[in-house]
C-alpha cells in the first residue's frame, strides 16, 4: 500500500537518512527500533512532509510521489491518507478533546458538523475518554492527553497511521493506557508505522519489526526473527542494551 | 517658501542638543540611583504582604503608572513649591523659593516615577526566583542579608535587566519634558535656537538623532552587560 | 496656605474636564486602529525571510522606540508639511488632529510589531504541525489554532501598549490639541496659573480612573479568552 524508495535526507552538514527503503502493506503493524540519531523519526516526518526529503519517492497506491517536489496538492491528498500522532501529542491547546477530534474532519475534510462530531464521539469513546468530550488539554493529564491525540488520527480514517515515540513524554504508570489502545486498533486491522522503545508492543502487537541505525536499514523482519534470531551484528548490540540481561539468542 | 534644509543649522542645532545630554544623563542616573533600591525594597513588600507598606506601595504604583508623565511632572512642580515656601516662612529660611534650580524638581519627578516602574518589574522578577533558592540559603547557614546580596539578586537581576534597560529608555526619553520646568535639556535648548530663525525642522531632526544615540547607546550598553551575567548563569547551569 | 491651595477647585474642575475625554478617546482610538494595521505588516515583515524587510522593520522599530512623544509629535507637525512643500503641496489648512493620529499611529505601530511577534513565536510550533497533519491548509491553521492562541499571549501587552498610548497622547495638547489635557492647560492659563495644582489634581485623578478601568477590562477579557489555557497570578 505505501511503498518508500531510497529516502535522502540531511540537516545542514548531518545526513541523517542515508537511502531508506521501506514497504508497508495493508493490516501491517511495523516496528521502527534503534538508538536516537539514527533517523527513525525522520523517516515519519518526511511521510507526512513535515520534513522535505532530500530525495525519494513515495508509492501510495497508484500515485507516485516525488518527495522533494511534491506539490501542495500532493502534500494535501497524502496528509488525507496518513495520520501522525506525536511524541508531544501536540493537542490544540484552545479546544476541547471533542473538538480536537473532530477539527480535521469538519475543515480539513468538510465532513459535515453533526456527522464529525458522531465520529468524534466514537473515536474518544474507542480510547476510553467518553467522560472527557469537553475537557480542555489542560485538564487533562498526558496519558489521557495522548489518547485524545490517537483519537484523532483514528477519526480521520486514514490508511495509515503514523506513531512517532507516543508513549516516551510519558509518566511510566500512564504508559499502559496508552499502549493498551494502540493494541486494541491494531487489532481492529488498522495500518500502523510506530516508531517506539517499548519493546513489548513490538513484541506482542508489530507483525514486522525493523532495525535502524545510522540512517538505514540494518535489519527487518518479524518480531520472532529480531528478537530471538538477529542476523546483524549492531542489531544483536542494540538488543542487548535495550532488552534485559538473561535474555538469549539463539544464534 | 520652498528652500531645502538648513544644513549649517542642521550641524550647528546638533552641537547644541547634544549639550542637554548630561543633563539628560545627571538625572537618568540619580533618578536610577534611588529608584533601583527603592523599587526593589517596596517589591519585597508587596510580595511579602507586609502591612500597611505592601498597600501604599500599591496605591502609588497604580497612580504612578495610571497617569502621564507631564501629568506627574506639573503635580510636583506646582506643588513643592507651595510647600517649600511654607517650610521656609515657618524656619526664616531666606531662599526663594523660584531660585531653586528646576533640576532638583526633576530629581524628585523621576525618581519618584522610576521607583513606581521599577517596583513592578522587580515583583514579577523575583518571583520567577524559585522560593527553594532562599531556603536553601537559610539552610547552608547564610544571613537573610546573605542570601539576598549573593543568591536571590544576581538571579533577580539576570530576569529583569531587559526591563530596565526599558525603563532606562523611557527615562531618557522622559527628561524631553523637563521642558516644563524650564530645565535647560536636550530638546528645550535645541528649541530655543530653532526659535530664533524658524528652523524647526532641522532643529528637531537633530533632537531625534541625539536622543536615537543616547538610547541605542543605552541598550548597547545593557546588551554587552546583560552577555556578562547570562555567562555566569549558563556555567552555574 | 490658604490662598495658594483650596480644594474646591478640584471638584470644580471635573465637570470642566470630563466632557473633553471623548476627544482623548478618538485620537487615541484611531491611532489604535492604524497603528494594529501597520504593525500586523511590521510584525510579518520581521517574521518573514526577507532579511532586508526585516532590517527596514527592527530599524524602524528602534528609531521610534529611541524617540521621545513630543519629538516626534513635532517632527511630523513640522516635517511634514515641510517635506510636502517641497513638492508644492500646501498643508497649512489640515486639522492639527490627522498630524496627532499620524504620530500615535506610527509610535504605536512600533510598540505592536513587537508584541506581535512575541505573541506569534511563543507559540509551540506542535501546534502547526499537528493542525496541517490533520489535513488544515496554512491558512486554516494559522487562523483556527495559532491565531487565537497567540491573541490570548498577545492581549495583556496590547492592554499596556493601550495604556501608554492614552498617556503619551496626552502631549498633543503641545501643539493645541483641546483634549482633556488640553482643556486642563486651557482653564489654568484662563486662571493666569492660579490654582494649577487642584486642576492638575483632577486631571490625574480622571487618567487614574481611565486606566484602572482599562486595566480591569483587559484582566476581565484575559479570563474570556484563555479557556484552554492556564493563567498566572500575580500577588
Amino acid at each position: 500500500m505505501l511503498e518508500i524508495k531510497n529516502i535522502h535526507k540531511s540537516f545542514g552538514k548531518n545526513e541523517i537518512l542515508k537511502g531508506v527503503d521501506l514497504r508497508i502493506d495493508k493490516g501491517d503493524v511495523v516496528v521502527i527500533l534503534g538508538p536516537s540519531g539514527s533517523g527513525k523519526t525522520t523517516l515519519l516526518r518526511c511521510i507526512n512532509f513535515l520534513e522535505k526529503a532530500d530525495q525519494g519517492h513515495a508509492i501510495f497506491g497508484a500515485a507516485d510521489v516525488n518527495l522533494k517536489t511534491a506539490s501542495k496538492k500532493q502534500i494535501h491528498d497524502i496528509r488525507q491518507k496518513v495520520a501522525f500522532v506525536f511524541q508531544n501529542y501536540n493537542l490544540f491547546n484552545n479546544k476541547t478533546a471533542l473538538e480536537n477530534v473532530t477539527e480535521g474532519l469538519i475543515i480539513g475534510r468538510r465532513v459535515p458538523k453533526a456527522e464529525a462530531i458522531e465520529i468524534g464521539k466514537k473515536a474518544l469513546d474507542k480510547v476510553g475518554l467518553s467522560e472527557k468530550y469537553h475537557s480542555y488539554p489542560i485538564e487533562l493529564s498526558g496519558g489521557q492527553q495522548q489518547r485524545v491525540g490517537i483519537a484523532r488520527a483514528v477519526a480521520l480514517n486514514p490508511d495509515i497511521i503514523l506513531f512517532d515515540e507516543p508513549t516516551s513524554a510519558l509518566d511510566p504508570e500512564l504508559v499502559g493506557e496508552v499502549l493498551t489502545v494502540m493494541k486494541n486498533i491494531a487489532k481492529e486491522g488498522t495500518t500502523m508505522l510506530v516508531v517506539t522503545h517499548e519493546m513489548s508492543f513490538a513484541k506482542d502487537v508489530a507483525n514486522r519489526v525493523v532495525f535502524m541505525d545510522g540512517g538505514v536499514i540494518v535489519e527487518e523482519g518479524s518480531p520472532k526473527e529480531i528478537f530471538t534470531n538477529p542476523k546483524e551484528e549492531r542489531t544483536q548490540q542494540f538488543l542487548r542494551r535495550v532488552l534485559p540481561e538473561d535474555y538469549i539468542f539463539y544464534i | 517658501m520652498s528652500e531645502g534644509l538648513n544644513y549649517s543649522f542642521l550641524v550647528k542645532t546638533f552641537f547644541t542638543a547634544l549639550s542637554g545630554v548630561p543633563t539628560a544623563l545627571i538625572i537618568t542616573i540619580v533618578a536610577l540611583f534611588i529608584a533601583l533600591p527603592l523599587g526593589f525594597l517596596l517589591a519585597l513588600t508587596r510580595i511579602n504582604r507586609i502591612p500597611v507598606l505592601h498597600r501604599f506601595a500599591q496605591v502609588y504604583v497604580s497612580f504612578v503608572r495610571g497617569t502621564p508623565v507631564i501629568v506627574q511632572i506639573f503635580i510636583i512642580y506646582s506643588s513643592v513649591p507651595l510647600v517649600l515656601t511654607s517650610i521656609f516662612k515657618k524656619f526664616h529660611i531666606e531662599t526663594n523659593v523660584y531660585d531653586i534650580n528646576p533640576i532638583w524638581y526633576a530629581f524628585i519627578v523621576f525618581s519618584l516615577n522610576t521607583t513606581a516602574i521599577l517596583i513592578e518589574v522587580f515583583r514579577s522578577a523575583i518571583s520567577t526566583v524559585s522560593k527553594g533558592q532562599l531556603e536553601a540559603a537559610y539552610s547552608v547557614g547564610l544571613t537573610n542579608v546573605q542570601a539576598f546580596r549573593r543568591i536571590i539578586i544576581p538571579q533577580t537581576l539576570v530576569v529583569a535587566l531587559p526591563n530596565i534597560c526599558t525603563a532606562t529608555v523611557n527615562l531618557i526619553k522622559a527628561t524631553s519634558l523637563g521642558y516644563a520646568m524650564s530645565l535647560q535639556e536636550i530638546t528645550l535648548r535645541a528649541k530655543v535656537a530653532a526659535n530664533v530663525g524658524y528652523n524647526y525642522v532641522e532643529a528637531y531632526i537633530d533632537i531625534f538623532l541625539v536622543y536615537l544615540i543616547l538610547c541605542s547607546l543605552v541598550e548597547y550598553l545593557f546588551k554587552i552587560y546583560e552577555k556578562r551575567l547570562r555567562k555566569y548563569k549558563a556555567a552555574n547551569a | 496656605m490658604e490662598k495658594y491651595f483650596n480644594a474646591k477647585y478640584i471638584w470644580e474642575s471635573f465637570p470642566l474636564l470630563i466632557p473633553y475625554i471623548k476627544v482623548t478617546f478618538l485620537v487615541a482610538g484611531l491611532s489604535v486602529l492604524f497603528g494594529t494595521l501597520l504593525g500586523f505588516i511590521l510584525a510579518a515583515m520581521k517574521l518573514g525571510n526577507s532579511k532586508i524587510a526585516q532590517i527596514i522593520a527592527n530599524g524602524y522599530t528602534t528609531a521610534l522606540r529611541c524617540t521621545p512623544s513630543i519629538v516626534l509629535l513635532f517632527l511630523v507637525y513640522y516635517g511634514i508639511p515641510k517635506i510636502a512643500e517641497n513638492f508644492g503641496v500646501n498643508l497649512s489648512d489640515i486639522d492639527k488632529i490627522i498630524f496627532i493620529v499620524i504620530t500615535f499611529s506610527l509610535q504605536f505601530a512600533a510598540a505592536m510589531s513587537e508584541v506581535i511577534r512575541s505573541a506569534y513565536q511563543s507559540i509551540d510550533r506542535g501546534q502547526f504541525e499537528a493542525a496541517v497533519s490533520v489535513g488544515l491548509s496554512n491558512a486554516q491553521a494559522y487562523r483556527r489554532i495559532i491565531f487565537p492562541q497567540a491573541f490570548v499571549v498577545a492581549l495583556p501587552n496590547f492592554g499596556n501598549s493601550l495604556l501608554e498610548l492614552i498617556k503619551e497622547g496626552s502631549l498633543a495638547y503641545t501643539i493645541g490639541l483641546i483634549d482633556v489635557m488640553g482643556k486642563a492647560s486651557l482653564i489654568i492659563d484662563g486662571r493666569f496659573n492660579a490654582h494649577a495644582l487642584e486642576t492638575y489634581l483632577a486631571l490625574s485623578i480622571i487618567y487614574w480612573v481611565i486606566s484602572i478601568a482599562i486595566e480591569q477590562l483587559f484582566l476581565k477579557l484575559e479570563k474570556v479568552f484563555s479557556k484552554g489555557k492556564q493563567v498566572i497570578n500575580p500577588t
